[in-house]
Order: C-alpha cells, then structure tokens, then sequence
C-alpha cells in the first residue's frame, strides 16, 4: 500500500494546507503561535473523536450523541467537588471519569435492554444528563484549582500538556486496536455483527466497552477543556457534538464501520481548528466561512475514501 | 385599650389606606396567572434569568398579586418546540405569556393564536414581531454604538480593533454587529482588522481569538457582546500580547478578571450587557397589562452598565461565577411603561 493511499493523509494534508495558507498572510509570522494554539485546542476535539471512533468503529447506527452532555456534567461535578481548592486535582479527575463510566454504563443500558437505537437512546440520555448538570450547579463558574489550570494551560518540551495527554490517548487506542484481542473483536463487530457473533466474539461485551470508553473519553475531555478554560460552563460541549463525528470522517474512518484510523483523527482534529482561522483571517463572514467548511469537508471525505476504493 | 396601642393601630390604618390607593391595580389581578415560556435553560444568563422569575413571580404570589406565575422551559430550543408549548399553554387556561422566543418571526403563528384566545403575550430578550404582542426590547445597536464611543474617548489616537461576535444568524448578534460597524464609520480612526464569531461563550471566544491572533497586526481594543471578554484576555495572554482594551459583559469572572487588573496594572474598561432580572420587568408589565393598564407595545429597557467607579459594587451583589443582575420592582416597570408613552 503507498502512502497515497493511506486515509488519513488526506486530514493532515488538509491541515497542511490551512496552516500555510493563514501564515501566507502574516508572510510566515506567528508559525509557532498559530501550531501551539491549534495542537492545544485540537487536543480536545482528538480526545472526544478518538472515542466517537471507536463508536462508529462498531458499526452502522452506532454513535453516541451524548457527548457533549457528558463532557459539561463530568466537569460540573468535578469542578464543584474540586471548589477551587488547592490538591484536589486528583479527585476531581477521578469523579470526572466515575461520571463518564456512570453516562457509558447508563448509555449501554438505554441501548441493551431497551432495544433503543444508539442515536435515539445516546440523544435522549443526553437530556437527563444536560438537565443534571443544570440542577446540580445552576450554570454557576466555578473556577478550578489553580495547579490544574497551570497544567491544563502549561507546556512541556515547548508542546501544550493537553496535546501531551491527546497523544498519549492516540498512542494507547492505537495499540489497543492494532495489536489486542479487543482491538480485533471490535473491527470485526464492526465489520459484520453476526459473522463475529458466530465466530465467538463476544460482542455484547465489545459493545458495553465500547460505549464505557467513549464516556470516559468525553468525560476526561469536558474535565481537561473546563480546567483549560477557567470553569465549566453549561454550553462547553455544544460545539463537540459535530466536531467529534466530523474528525473521525475527515480522518479517514469508516463512517460504516469495521474501519478505524487513529492517525487520522489528530489530522482532522488540527484541520478543524486551522481551517476557522483560516478562514477569519480571510476575513470570510460566518455565512461564507459555514459553507467552505462543509465543501472542504466533502472534499477531503471524497479524496480519501475515492483512494481506499481504489486499492 | 392602651393609648399606644390605639395610636398604632390608627397608623396602621392609615397606612393601609395609603396602601390600598397603591395597589389599586393589584387585586384586580389576584386571580391571574401568568406563565413564562422560555426557549432555552444551558447557559449561566438564562440560570439567573429563571432564577429572578422564581424569586419575583413566588413573592407576587405570595403577595396576593397574582395567582401563578410559573416558568416553562423547552429542552431543544427549537421553534416548532415553543410553539407547540404556547398551544398548551393557552389550553391550560394561563391569563398572560412571558415570552423569550427561540426566533422572531417563527412563533408568530402560535402568538396569534394565544392573542385571539384572549391571552395577554409580552415577549422580552427575544422578542416576536407578531403586531398583537408586547416587546421589551434592548436597543442592542446602541450598545454596539456605545462600545465604539467608550474606546474613542479612551484612545483619542485610534488603531486596530478586534470584533468577537455572537452566536451567527441570530438577530441580537446581527443588530450589535451593526452598532458596532455604525460607531466605527462615526470613528473612523479605528479600524476593525478581524472578526469572529464567540457563540457568547468563554471557551469558544478563547479558541476563535487564539486562531485568528498569529494574522493580526497589533490590536489596540476588542468589542465584543458580553460572556466572552474573559476568553479573548486569556486568549492575548495565551499569545504573549499586551491586553488591549477589552469592552466587557457581565459575567462574573469577566469582572473578578477586570478587577484584578485594575488593582495590578490600573487597567480601565466598560461593561455592558442586558440584565437577566429584565424576566422580572416583563412578568410586571404582564400584570400592569392584565391590571387594565395602558402600555405601549414597544417597551425599551436600558442596558446594565458598569463603569470603573460601580465595579466593586457590582461584584459584591454578583455571586460567584454567576452574572450581574439588576432585579426590577412593580415601579420600575411603570416608569419604563411611562417612559415609552
């Protein structure tokens, strides 16, 4: 296979291209900013697309639409416990991802035991767990402890932690995928549910774990991007609902199924970011910079997957 | 009988006498019930917004000045939602509707028919432009106009000016975008050099700022529509500028931020922004209304301004992590209703 063909060139090639053309205008000027801010915020959108992957990995009708109810609920309730004070990062991190786990156990169920379709059952969810988010603190900021914000905010060897934490996140899902069982019982519930079903893979189990992982994904996401921020608020996860399905697509993943591609993921999840500022700094009004995002985002679906057929 | 206590209770009578004349216009309502119908909960502004109407609605309640006042919320922000919460509404016998509608144009149908039902509707915040309708209005160019005047007086020279705008396609942001343009083409030494779009949100106005900043040359203040001030400071910071002159709103970490600005550097700004207690301004014109009261259909509410000189104070009565609000009372929403007369 060359690397032509490879799906996931095409988001980094995108993004590529975005990054060069905002800094055609500056004539090279503010190269680091403008990667520093985007591997910082792109880390959020390769978390929650990162598991949203694994979802669609699943196959048809599989996605969780919860995510961003997930992320604002994981971090209303870590920043409240937390209430600013000082070392309690940990146990904020550690209610965020109980609460992640809660939201992927109380998803699987809707989906097992109601016989609900994923889309229906995930979106319906949502409500409740957007409506506690809202009972539980009335949309009040709390501002997190100020040794986490430094982290969520800081930097190592000149990257930001949270690109730090997204890569790691990347490294540890590839390997889970490519090179354990589970990683292999997934593809093939995903390509064909019954065929794995008959050749002994157990794919409720596959599917609960899945549905966990995404959660705890969104969750350690919605903890990171309110730590990042300065609080959470009601509306953080709002625009991560498209974004995660949008980067696993751009990134060369299968919307079918059966087919997942880490790299991928990180490409898109950079692209989306560079290409709104490229675009603002165009100076494109919201309604132009709307429908050059969607056409660069056909445009790239259609290049990688017009490739994979080809091979 | 004591004398004091005869004393007393003379004054007492006098005084509920006095008292009477007032609430002319209260019992005559005793019996109404007025119900809120609001199009979206998730963000701290319309928290607080509830939160007034809970407050002011339970104490006229309580008060004897009406009979219900309760709040509806629908969960998808979504016209056709609304409308069809505007139908019960009206089957469930409500006397008045206190309206923040998810669109301008797209409840009307439903507005219509709760007019011809003989219900009393007063939109506010987002209002409808159904004829039969109240609107409690900001005049949100003005605020945009203000924004552009307030950064002349302070920096007579001019320069580069950074927009962050709200949430694309709805009509408060369009009609703050055009104050805004309007001020700048009054003060044409500024110069708007980029624009983005913050959703009103801090952690989405930190992320388009961050993006569009590397293309900007130096930028001397940013205008902005309120909750997303914190965002674009965070943002410059992020980037090692200067901070420019951010124009602020009212949520309570874009103040906390301004004031401890002010006690490091001596940093000056304005905020402005539309109080979420203007719920508890329409849920009075709804009763003066159904009181037999004469009110104009196009009421404006001034916007809430806080200044270098009222900072402290407005950060003492907001708690934290929520917005600066200002509660209005039975006479200020007759002032307003005379002011507009």
């Amino acid at each position: 296979m060359s690397v032509l063909s490879r799906p996931w060139l095409w988001s980094w090639l995108a993004a590529a291209a975005a990054f060069s053309l905002t800094l055609g205008l500056t004539s090279g000027r503010g190269a680091g900013e403008l990667g520093y801010a985007a591997l910082s915020f792109g880390a959020f959108a390769a978390i929650v697309g990162l598991g949203q992957m694994l979802v669609i990995t699943l196959g048809p009708g599989n996605v969780d639409l919860s995510i961003p109810a997930t992320m604002t609920l994981a971090a209303t309730l870590a920043l409240k416990a937390m209430g600013s004070d000082p070392g309690t990062a940990f146990l904020g991190l550690v209610i965020a991802l109980a609460v992640g786990f809660g939201t992927g156990v109380a998803n699987y169920a809707l989906i097992f035991l109601l016989r609900l379709p994923p889309i229906i059952a995930t979106l319906a969810a949502s409500l409740i767990y957007q409506s506690l988010a809202i009972w539980s603190n009335r949309g009040l900021r709390i501002k997190p402890p100020s040794g986490l914000a430094d982290f969520a905010t800081g930097r190592f060897l000149g990257l930001p932690n949270v690109a730090w934490v997204g890569l790691a996140l990347a490294i540890l899902v590839w390997i889970v995928l490519e090179r354990s069982v589970w990683g292999r019982w997934l593809l093939a519930t995903g390509q064909n549910l019954r065929v794995a079903r008959l050749a002994g893979v157990p794919v409720e189990l596959v599917r609960a774990s899945t549905y966990i992982s995404v959660a705890v994904f969104a969750s350690l996401a919605g903890y990171l991007l309110a730590s990042f921020s300065g609080g959470a608020a009601l509306n953080m996860g709002q625009e991560y609902l498209l974004m995660s399905i949008a980067v696993v697509v751009i990134g060369g993943s299968s919307i079918a199924g059966g087919n997942s591609n880490v790299p991928g993921v990180w490409g898109a999840a950079l692209f989306m970011f560079l290409v709104v500022s490229m675009l603002n700094s165009y100076g494109a009004g919201a309604g132009v910079r709307n429908v050059l995002t969607g056409t660069i985002i056909i445009a790239i679906v259609i290049a990688a997957s017009s490739r994979r057929a080809r091979t | 009988m004591t004398l004091s206590k005869m004393l007393l209770s003379a004054a007492g009578l006098a005084l509920s006498a006095g008292l009477a004349q007032a609430e002319s216009h209260m019992s005559e309502t005793a019996d109404k019930r007025i119900a809120l119908s609001n199009n979206y909960a998730g963000n701290s502004w319309r928290q607080a917004m509830l939160q007034t109407w809970q407050e002011i609605g339970a104490q006229a309640v309580a008060d004897g000045i009406v009979a219900a006042a309760d709040a509806y919320t629908t969960s998808e922000n979504q016209p056709t939602e609304q409308a069809a919460q505007i139908q019960n509404l009206i089957l469930q016998g409500y006397d008045a509707i206190v309206l923040n509608a998810a669109s301008p144009t797209a409840l009307n149908g439903a507005v219509k028919e709760a007019c011809d039902a003989g219900v009393i509707v007063v939109s506010f915040d987002g209002i409808v432009t159904e004829p039969c309708a109240w609107r409690i209005a900001v005049d949100f160019a003005a605020m945009g106009r203000e924004e552009v005047d307030y950064l002349a007086s302070r920096l007579p020279d001019g320069g580069n000016l950074l927009e962050i705008r709200g949430l694309a396609g709805v009509f408060v942001d369009d009609e703050i975008s055009k104050g805004i343009h309007e001020g700048v083409e009054v003060h044409d030494q500024f110069k708007i050099v980029g624009s983005v779009h913050g959703d009103w949100a801090q952690d989405v106005s930190q992320k388009a700022v961050a993006g569009i900043l590397p293309s900007l040359p130096d930028v001397v203040g940013v205008v902005t529509q309120g909750g997303d001030g914190y965002g674009a400071a965070q943002a410059f910071k992020a980037a090692g500028r200067d901070t420019p002159l951010i124009v602020l709103g009212n949520r309570q970490d874009e103040l906390q931020w301004w004031a401890d600005q002010r006690d490091a550097t001596g940093y000056e700004t304005l905020s402005l922004s539309i109080a979420p207690g203007v719920a508890s301004l329409a849920l009075w014109v709804a009763q003066q209304i159904l009181a037999g009261e004469e009110v104009p259909k196009d009421l404006t509410v001034p916007f809430l301004k806080i200044t270098q000189d009222n900072l402290d104070d407005a950060l003492a009565t907001t708690s934290e992590g929520s917005v600066a609000n200002v509660t209005y009372s039975l006479e200020d929403a007759q002032q307003v209703i005379s002011d507009a007369k």
